[in-house]
């Protein structure tokens, strides 16, 4: 065995450099690159994620209610080691220089934020790392109530009851106020200084946050030991915050994994036609090494060190591939990711590692077995044919290992048995097509001197290799057609969401009698023409169940609800159970937005208790709406039938698109003063920011999954082109003229080419549309101009990798085709 | 007496085939390829198998070098019995003291020349492998083309590096299936000369099968085969 490892380095390096090993060795280093490509952006991606997690909710855990909180929470955090922070947030009047703005207050304890960054600046610009509160007696505002008070540093501002110095500007801080908070100016206060201000009385709107942070065990053990919690109070986790991260960057790492999976299959699916012909050229080599005396275990070692030495080779190439790939990938989503990733562990390494050796041994440990106990007769009788059936054994042997090695890899078990699935029922049609194109040809006659005919021929005389390239074709192309579609119609579903006329500014506090001012000035000025809709302050005070079933009450908890009214749904709305109301009734009914309707565990039927304008009324859920909160138009989670609506005190609210650099905004807030204007233009940007950067990074995998893809195709065709140049170089021998030999070959690939990518792209549909429904969560209708040019570019492809497979023995002497061989 | 001397041959005798016999299965049914062959051959004799195609000489040659076992009868090669031995030890034996040379040449094609003529000696892990593949390549006139590729060399080429291999360990017996059967006339007699004088120089057992009746004529003992029988 020694000798024949220390036999195997001797002879590596003229392996590689003949070849044998080359497409190999490819297959390997595409694998390797795309797991490790994928593993180096995971790690980092989920480290930063999480970092990211922590600085939207300023902790690791939160506590929110609308009423107080209590101390009890806390002392329960300090037994179990926690940091904790307090906050408190309402909305109240800013007043200053006889001016006045309604600002979102946070009044915090001084260990606030236990997580992400809160910087400060002085009104001059120079900025600070801060941690705490300001002291007492003094604020933090944002920059937008400087400007509208016309604030300088050290200027006095009143909240309440009490007046304050501006100390410094807020730049950035975490656990930004959602909701209707959200839309107001932040003030940021010491909670010491909350009861001389004397606003929040009983009834008043406020939301109390306790803030935790610590290790995860202590973390779990804290949340563990919280019994009995009541209703109103929500629990947020980091790990939730996050997945609100961006839909793009979330659906962009499916498509890497999906992309990853598909690369490795596709690279396996190589690396099994690359280990056979390997084997099928090495059988001549381990057969006179038999007869010069050579053990089965000298072979074995050899070989064994061969591929070893190929395996770290092609590896170490993929790492460094996967690695620069992670860089494009970082560079390309660096607008999502904001936050500077941590370094990569060494884990996608050691995956890198396992993975290649996986896929190598995998594929070629049954090989091993046949050419160490390759029988030196061979030699005498000149044959060095392997047979299928020993293939088939050796197809569910590296099946198997990447089965195994894929759900470990990727530890969704749901989407492997989609795709192995997928795979066993294309395989067998594959098989029974080829099987039956076969069976047919066979009862043709096909004996005349005409080319195609003679290619025909071929395809049945080959046999079970005519249906091994039938199979291996469709498959690749499976892949290569399903990645296409989705990676298609993930972008378009993104930049759908984002049209160039996507509003850029809201306009709030409309009342009635300006509608009509508004629409024609802005028609004037700008060529707009605004939809105004009606914005009704409520809140929702409980739930009833009509039905006896219980209601989970545990999520329902007393909420503000800006509600509106509409006759007809809203274009950015879909239903998705129940109906729309029907145009005339009324009944008070209320459609909610299917992600709080389930947070709430809501039902339909149920009876929402709003208060607003004075006035409690209940209207009954009668739909669920999915909500496309990226079209930037006025979204609601609770939308009111007009019976209910109309009956309402409402203002307006509008949303519109005005060219960047306008000066209309300012203009009309001139002229309007009483109305609220939110420009959302750096909310867009980064919205388009994102897409772009995402769409770009779904294009670097994408690429290298067809190199896979096209690697497989080259493999497949040149897994018998020795044995094409043989019978080419033998027909021209006995007077075949070229045209016939590349009539043969050009028909016998092109029949191959049709049948192998009409049934992928049958497959291909099937399985598109398990995984946009299933996986992806997007809907599904195939693409034609995908499948379509994916057909032509497949038949095409093969048709002259094939010809140019066999293009040297055409135009060279047959004899010294067949000297070689 | 007598008896000693008998035993003494019998030990002196570098081949002995006692009544062997291959069948092969076919789709008609068994087929018998080698039928009953007994043949005994002495150190430094000179054998050829003579017959016409599919008599059975080549699996009778491999039958004898042990690449092949026989469905029945026994082969006594250098004194031991290979048709008891595993495949494995049977290849201990043929790396240590058996060469041969093949119709088809079998170089390895990723091979040079010098890897070529080397590969007996670094399966058998003998040292100074490159000096002596060298030596066997200069004596074989190709010191010139040691760095060629099989595809470089022509058919008589290709063959002296064939006999180069298959002498460079030295071996006690050669086996040739068809030496100079792929080749024209011009090289069919300078391998034929090559051959004959490298065994000479070598004093090595030469068993070779041919339809070269010219070739078989130069051996001390010739055997001819027909339907798998000897004559």
């Amino acid at each position: 065995m020694i000798r024949g490892l220390l036999y195997g380095i001797k002879k590596f390096w003229s392996e590689i450099t003949s070849g044998d090993l080359l497409i190999l060795s490819l297959a390997i280093v595409l694998s390797v690159t795309a797991i490790s490509s994928v593993g180096f952006l995971g790690d980092r991606l989920q480290s930063s994620m999480k970092q990211q997690a922590a600085s939207i909710l300023g902790a690791d855990v939160t506590l929110r209610s609308a009423s107080e909180l209590g101390s009890d929470y806390l002392e329960l955090a300090k037994i179990h080691e926690l940091e904790t922070a307090e906050t408190v947030s309402f909305l109240s009047m800013a007043i200053a220089n006889e001016d006045n703005l309604l600002s979102s207050i946070k009044a915090t304890t001084s260990s606030y934020p236990l997580k992400g960054a809160l910087i400060i600046s002085t009104v001059n610009g120079d900025k600070i790392n801060h941690k705490g509160s300001p002291r007492s007696g003094y604020l933090w505002v944002e920059k937008k109530i400087l400007e509208v008070l016309e604030l300088r540093q050290s200027s006095q501002l009143i909240i309440g009851n009490k007046t304050f110095i501006v100390e410094g500007i807020i730049q950035e801080y975490p656990d930004r106020n959602s909701g209707f908070f959200g839309f107001y100016p932040t003030i940021i206060v010491n909670v010491d200084d909350l009861a001389e201000m004397g606003i929040i009385q009983t009834g008043s709107r406020v939301v109390y946050r306790n803030l935790f942070a610590g290790t995860g065990e202590n973390i779990k053990n804290f949340l563990n030991s919280m019994q009995d919690m009541p209703a109103e109070i929500r629990v947020q986790k980091a790990e939730d915050a996050g997945e609100g991260l961006g839909k793009a960057l979330e659906s962009s790492t499916i498509f890497f994994n999906l992309a990853s999976l598909f690369t490795i299959i596709i690279s396996v699916i190589t690396s099994m036609m690359a280990v056979r012909r390997y084997a099928a050229r090495n059988l001549l080599q381990t057969s006179l090494m038999k007869v010069f005396g050579a053990s089965k275990r000298f072979i074995l070692g050899s070989q064994i060190m061969q591929l070893t030495l190929m395996a770290l080779l092609a590896t170490l190439v993929g790492l460094l591939g996967g690695y620069l790939l992670q860089f494009l990938l970082i560079s390309a989503l660096q607008d999502i990711i904001n936050t500077d990733l941590p370094p990569p562990s060494f884990q996608p390494v050691i995956l890198g590692f396992v993975a290649s050796f996986c896929v190598v041994f995998g594929v070629a440990s049954p090989y091993l077995k046949i050419l160490s106990e390759s029988e030196p007769i061979r030699i005498l009788r000149n044959d060095f044919s392997i047979g299928m059936t020993r293939n088939l054994m050796i197809y569910l042997v590296a099946s198997a290992t990447m089965l195994i090695f894929l759900m470990i890899l990727f530890k969704n078990i749901e989407l492997i048995l989609y795709i192995v699935g997928a795979l066993i029922a294309v395989t067998i049609a594959l098989f029974l097509i080829g099987k039956g194109l076969i069976y047919g040809l066979s009862f043709m006659q096909l004996s005349s001197g005409i080319g195609w005919k003679l290619g025909l021929k071929n395809i049945a005389k080959r046999g079970h290799e005519s249906i091994l390239q039938i199979v291996i074709f469709g498959l690749s192309l499976v892949f290569l057609l399903v990645l296409a579609e989705t990676r298609t119609d993930l972008i378009d579903s993104w930049t759908d969401r984002l049209q160039e006329d996507t509003p850029n500014n809201f306009l709030f506090n409309i009342q009635e009698y300006d509608l009509e001012n508004i629409s024609e000035y802005l028609g004037n000025t700008a060529d707009i023409s605004p939809v105004f809709t009606p914005l009704i302050r409520g809140r929702l005070l409980s739930v009833k169940r009509a039905s006896p079933e219980l209601l989970d009450s545990e999520n329902v908890m007393e909420r503000e609800a800006n509600l509106t009214w509409q006759e007809k749904l809203p274009d950015s709305n879909t239903i998705v159970q129940g109906s729309w109301w029907e145009a005339g009734s009324l009944r008070a009914e209320v459609s909610v937005d299917d992600s709080i309707a389930d947070s709430m565990n809501l039902a339909l039927g149920d009876e929402l208790y709003f208060s607003a304008g004075g006035t409690n009324f209940y209207a009954t859920v009668t739909s669920f709406r999915e909500v496309s909160w990226e079209s930037f138009s006025p979204n609601f989670f609770f939308l009111l039938s007009p019976a209910i609506g109309k009956t309402l005190p409402n203002s307006y609210i509008t949303s519109i698109r005005i060219p960047e650099n306008s000066s209309i905004i300012t203009s009309f807030i001139e002229r309007f003063p009483t109305i609220t204007n939110i420009d959302i233009g750096a909310v867009i940007k980064q919205v388009q920011n994102t897409i772009s950067s995402a769409s770009l990074a779904v294009q670097y995998i994408f690429i290298l999954a067809l190199a896979a893809g096209i690697l497989a195709l080259i493999a497949s065709i040149f897994s018998n082109t020795d044995q094409r140049k043989k019978e080419a170089a033998i027909l021209h021998a006995i007077g075949a003229k070229r045209s016939l030999i590349f009539q043969a070959a050009a028909a016998e690939f092109l029949v191959l080419g049709v049948l192998s990518a009409m049934t992928a792209i049958i497959a291909a549909i099937l399985l598109s549309g398990v995984i946009f429904t299933q996986v992806l969560e997007l809907s599904y209708s195939p693409n034609p101009y995908i499948l379509g040019s994916g057909f032509l570019a497949a038949v095409i492809f093969i048709f002259l990798a094939g010809i140019i497979s066999i293009r040297k023995t055409i135009y060279t002497s047959p004899m010294l085709t067949l000297k070689d061989a | 007496m007598a008896e000693t001397t008998k035993r003494q041959k019998l030990k002196d005798l570098i081949l002995e085939v006692k009544n062997i016999t291959k069948e092969v299965n076919s789709p008609e049914g068994p087929l018998t390829i080698v039928k009953d062959v007994n043949l005994s051959i002495e150190p430094g004799e000179l054998v050829s198998l003579v017959g016409p195609s599919g008599s059975g000489k080549t699996t009778l040659l491999a039958i004898m070098a042990g690449l092949d076992l026989p469905s029945a009868g026994s082969i006594t090669l250098l004194g031991s019995e290979i048709t008891l031995l595993d495949e494995d030890q049977r290849a201990q034996i043929r790396g240590r003291d058996v060469g041969f040379v093949f119709q088809s040449f079998h170089l390895m094609p990723k091979l040079s020349a010098l890897d070529n003529v080397m590969l007996p000696l670094e399966i058998s892990g003998i040292e100074e492998a490159q000096s002596k593949a060298k030596e066997a390549l200069i004596s074989v006139g190709l010191e010139k083309r040691a760095q060629h590729f099989p595809t470089q060399l022509s058919g008589g080429e290709k063959q002296r590096v064939a006999i180069a291999r298959a002498m460079v360990n030295k071996p006690k017996i050669l086996f040739a299936d068809e030496p100079t059967g792929n080749l024209d006339t011009k090289s069919s007699s300078a391998i034929t000369d090559l051959l004959f004088s490298v065994n000479d120089l070598m004093q090595t057992t030469l068993v070779l099968v041919t339809h070269d009746l010219a070739l078989a004529e130069k051996c001390s003992k010739v055997y001819e085969l027909s339907e798998g029988e000897l004559l």
